[in-house]
């Protein structure tokens, strides 16, 4: 027969009310802190929670880059296409006067509108965003096209000219990553988008104006040429203009449409990123959810059972403590 | 005619003795209901044999006597209790520790883990492609990269005073150890000097297996009983920490015998100490290393010891110990030394002149300065840093400063946001260094080093993979090492529970029984001084026929 002694049946009944009393205080911290795993040793999937964390904390640090990156890429869109508006009228004008039915004295008074032109050009090429100017590439605390003079004619607008600064930096293209595996280029260096507009601009404002461009057919001006001499070298003006319109065909085929092709590809491609985050982040949260969060539906039907629990050991232990051979004898 | 009566007065007192003796015996066992270690005592009963058969034919018997006075134990039970009492005492204090420990890597979300400050950091110096020479992108890569540096401090050294902690706590379960066996081995003189008399001494008996039950917890050990009553206790490798009336007294040192040089660090800098038992000449005592027997053992002490690990004397590192805080401090400390190389390395961006032997870095930061040789993460300390004068930070340069445990060291290599080398050198042909404001490769070129595997290795850890992966891996480790601790204790708990239980049920005292038998003892007390008055009737009865 087995025997029963006082404190044996102490012992137990104490266990057991402390074990009850244990899993009660388990499952009510779960259900205030509404996670199953809060430290590691609570799950043996600690390390695939910290892995999803992980993944969350920098899916969403990504998708932060993201949104800046795309709306420095929308604003470059706008800026490309204003360009694209402006070689549209700029090529309008220079073919009106390209007409040779138009004196050289007519041609002087389309010059002014072309000079405006320019200037509007060259300030988008020289655009900043956030204080940081968008062509300069990694130089970009000065602006990309620097405003010098012509030694002919020495004042009015004729004078100025625009010159791509060609410093180093401003070939170099900003990147960054937009996942773990794929990096977006972020800008274009500024004589690749508005070079030809640029120089388009310039010869066809300097030829309405009545000066020749030096070198004369190609490449980018050096400052120098002298005023046409009238009526002998009308012929040479009418040329130079024409010069123009191939630059401003040559700005649009070669560098506005490529580049607006190309901002439109990358801004599709930062949106199929961001997707994609979206996608990981909502799969690695329903994960991670499933293996850390406490299920309260559950927790609080245990809880609600253990609070039985609980309450039976004390009413057992009460009861079986209470009694005694000594009220018998 | 023979007298019957004299023996019929004869028996009676003596049952009326014996039933006296029997219920003081209860009233001993009810009075120690509840006293710890108590084991209920029995009185043997035995039937007095007539010395002379009365006619020469009939030997009704010379009534009771009292016989030997017993423990109720059972020694399978005892020594089982205790074997559980070790395995337990173990499981208590690394479910303890490693609970503590576990924090460091928290899943809550609730506070900054490494993993977390890892995260942020490479998340910030990506961010600094989108806009390099913007101060406010720069500052919070400094912001971040302090808080990466202080969140490697403070987990390694929540680990490193977690393992002087539970060295201080060797030393005083040493001490109790010592006070434990001294007690065992005087009551061990006593029992045996009692027993000599051929009385059992019972108290003494309880006081000893009280001793030994606690002696358990912090220590396992065999033990041999030898026919005196003496108990020797022996330690796993057969060491005898009580050996009849003496005890040997164990020994907490840091500056063992047996050490040939300078003994390795801890992973605080400190030293680790060793268990021993010292022999020899007083003043100058040869050291018995006991460390790695009590280390295998059971027991608090073992369990202190698997946390804090042992040192080999030999060693030269606090990570080549084989505790589990070690293990921990490992990945911390691997970490960190990466940082130190292979980030800074790339960091300094390729070499600008691969011609010379000394590395030129080709990256520099918004004022156009090159970062040094730890210019990303830097550490404490005043000697040189570049030992082999390269221009490139290497595991070597580390080696050669002697240092152990750079995690206390690591800082910040810059102090300034415009400090931070976003850019490289964007024409590396030429000469001379060109870096411009807007130039954010270099900060790309780490940011992608969050993606690439690398090597780790400190001590007996070698982990292939990224950061993250190790951190991850780190998270699965420290959760599964608790996890089993606290099983083991879960475990431990409930059989040294059951076997309580199991030794309540033998030896404790059960008021149920003991009343029943003072019930029992009173009736037959009662019968025997009714045998007294039927006597005296019969000798009434013979009078009155005078």
């Amino acid at each position: 027969m087995r025997r029963v002694s006082e404190n044996q049946n102490v012992r137990q009944l104490v266990t057991n009310t402390l074990e009850n009393k244990r899993r009660l205080n388990d499952l009510s911290n779960q259900l205030t802190t509404g996670l199953k795993v809060s430290k590691p040793s609570d799950s043996v999937d600690a390390g695939s929670i910290a892995r999803y964390q992980t993944l969350i904390a920098k899916v969403d640090s990504y998708g932060v880059a993201i949104s800046q990156a795309k709306s420095f890429l929308e604003y470059q869109d706008g800026v490309v296409g204003q360009a694209t508006e402006i070689i549209v009228r700029a090529k309008e004008i220079a073919q009106q006067a390209a007409n040779e039915t138009l004196s050289a004295e007519s041609r002087a008074q389309l010059a002014e509108e072309v000079y405006q032109l320019r200037d509007q050009m060259a300030s988008l090429a020289n655009s900043s965003y956030q204080g940081r100017y968008v062509y300069g590439g990694a130089d970009d605390d000065d602006p990309p096209y620097d405003k010098l003079t012509y030694d002919n004619p020495a004042s009015g607008p004729a004078k100025d000219r625009y010159s791509f600064d060609g410093e180093l930096g401003t070939a170099v293209g900003k990147s960054f990553k937009i996942t773990d595996e794929i990096s977006v280029n972020l800008n274009t260096p500024a004589n690749n988008v508005f070079g030809s507009s640029i120089e388009g601009l310039e010869r066809l404002s300097r030829a309405l104006a009545g000066y020749k461009t030096l070198p004369a057919t190609s490449g980018t001006p050096d400052g120098t040429g002298d005023a046409y001499v009238f009526p002998g070298e009308y012929h040479v003006q009418t040329a130079d203009i024409r010069g123009a319109i191939d630059l401003f065909n040559k700005a649009r085929d070669v560098e506005l449409i490529p580049e607006r092709v190309s901002l439109g590809g990358r801004l599709r491609r930062l949106e199929t990123g961001q997707a994609l985050l979206e996608l990981t982040k909502s799969s690695a949260k329903e994960v991670l959810s499933r293996l850390q969060d406490a299920d309260e539906t559950e927790v609080a039907a245990n809880l609600q059972q253990a609070q039985t629990a609980l309450q039976a050991s004390y009413s057992v232990t009460a009861k079986v403590l209470r009694m005694t051979i000594l009220d018998y004898v | 005619m023979v007298n019957f009566t004299a023996k019929l007065l004869g028996n009676s007192v003596s049952g009326m003795t014996v039933q006296q003796a029997l219920l003081a015996n209860a009233s001993n066992n009810i009075a120690n209901v509840n006293t710890p270690g108590y084991t209920r005592r029995e009185i043997d009963v035995l039937s007095r044999v007539d010395p002379v058969a009365i006619d020469g034919i009939l030997r009704i018997g010379g009534g009771v006597q009292l016989g030997d006075i017993r423990r109720i134990t059972n020694a399978f039970l005892e020594s089982s209790l205790r074997t559980i009492g070790s395995k337990q005492g173990k499981a208590e204090v690394r479910n303890e520790y490693l609970g503590r420990v576990e924090n460091i890597f928290s899943l809550s979300g609730a506070q900054q883990t490494v993993g977390m400050a890892l995260n942020d950091f490479f998340s910030s110096v990506n961010q600094v492609g989108l806009n390099p020479s913007d101060l406010d992108l720069r500052l919070s890569v400094l912001q971040r990269g302090e808080d990466l540096v202080n969140s490697i401090h403070s987990a390694y050294q929540e680990l490193a005073d977690t393992q002087t902690e539970l060295d201080q706590r060797l030393g005083q379960e040493i001490d109790s150890i010592n006070v434990l066996t001294r007690d065992i081995a005087s009551l061990n003189s006593t029992i045996a000097q009692r027993e000599a008399t051929g009385t059992l001494a019972p108290d003494e008996r309880d006081q000893r297996d009280i001793l030994l039950g606690k002696l358990s917890a912090k220590v396992s050990f065999k033990t041999l009983e030898i026919p005196n009553g003496m108990i020797n206790c022996y330690l796993d490798n057969g060491f005898p920490l009580v050996s009849e009336a003496t005890a040997r007294p164990l020994t907490v040192t840091t500056a063992p015998s047996f050490a040939p040089g300078p003994l390795p660090p801890s992973l605080g800098g400190g030293i680790l100490s060793y268990v021993t038992y010292d022999y020899g000449v007083a003043g100058a005592p040869t050291h018995l290393d006991l460390t790695q027997t009590l280390q295998n053992g059971e027991g608090s002490v073992a369990g202190i010891l698997q946390l804090r690990g042992y040192a080999d004397v030999n060693n030269t590192s606090a990570f080549e110990a084989n505790g589990e805080l070690v293990q921990m401090a490992s990945r911390i400390e691997a970490m960190t030394r990466n940082l130190l190389t292979a980030v800074n390395q790339e960091y300094l961006g390729p070499d600008e002149d691969s011609g010379t032997g000394v590395h030129e870095p080709s990256s520099a930061d918004l004022n156009g300065n090159p970062p040094g040789v730890f210019g990303l993460f830097d550490f404490t300390f005043s000697g040189a840093k570049d030992a082999d004068g390269n221009g490139l930070p290497s595991m070597a340069d580390l080696a050669s400063t002697g240092i152990d445990s750079f995690s206390r060291f690591l800082k910040l290599g810059f102090s300034r946001a415009d400090e931070f080398a976003a850019g490289r050198d964007v024409n590396p042909t030429a000469g001379a260094r060109m870096v411009t404001a807007g130039d954010g490769s270099n900060a790309q070129a780490i940011a992608n080093f969050r993606t690439q595997s690398q090597n780790f290795s400190v001590g007996s850890l070698s982990f292939t993979g990224t950061f993250d992966e190790l951190y991850n891996s780190s998270v699965s480790t420290v959760g599964s090492l608790k996890a089993s601790a606290q099983g083991e204790y879960e475990v431990a708990r409930q059989s040294y529970s059951v076997a309580s239980v199991k030794r309540d049920e033998f030896s404790s005292v059960s008021l149920d029984e003991e009343f029943a038998n003072v019930i029992k003892f009173q009736k037959a007390f009662q019968a025997s001084a009714k045998m007294i008055r039927t006597a005296s009737e019969l000798i009434d009865t013979i009078v009155g026929l005078i």
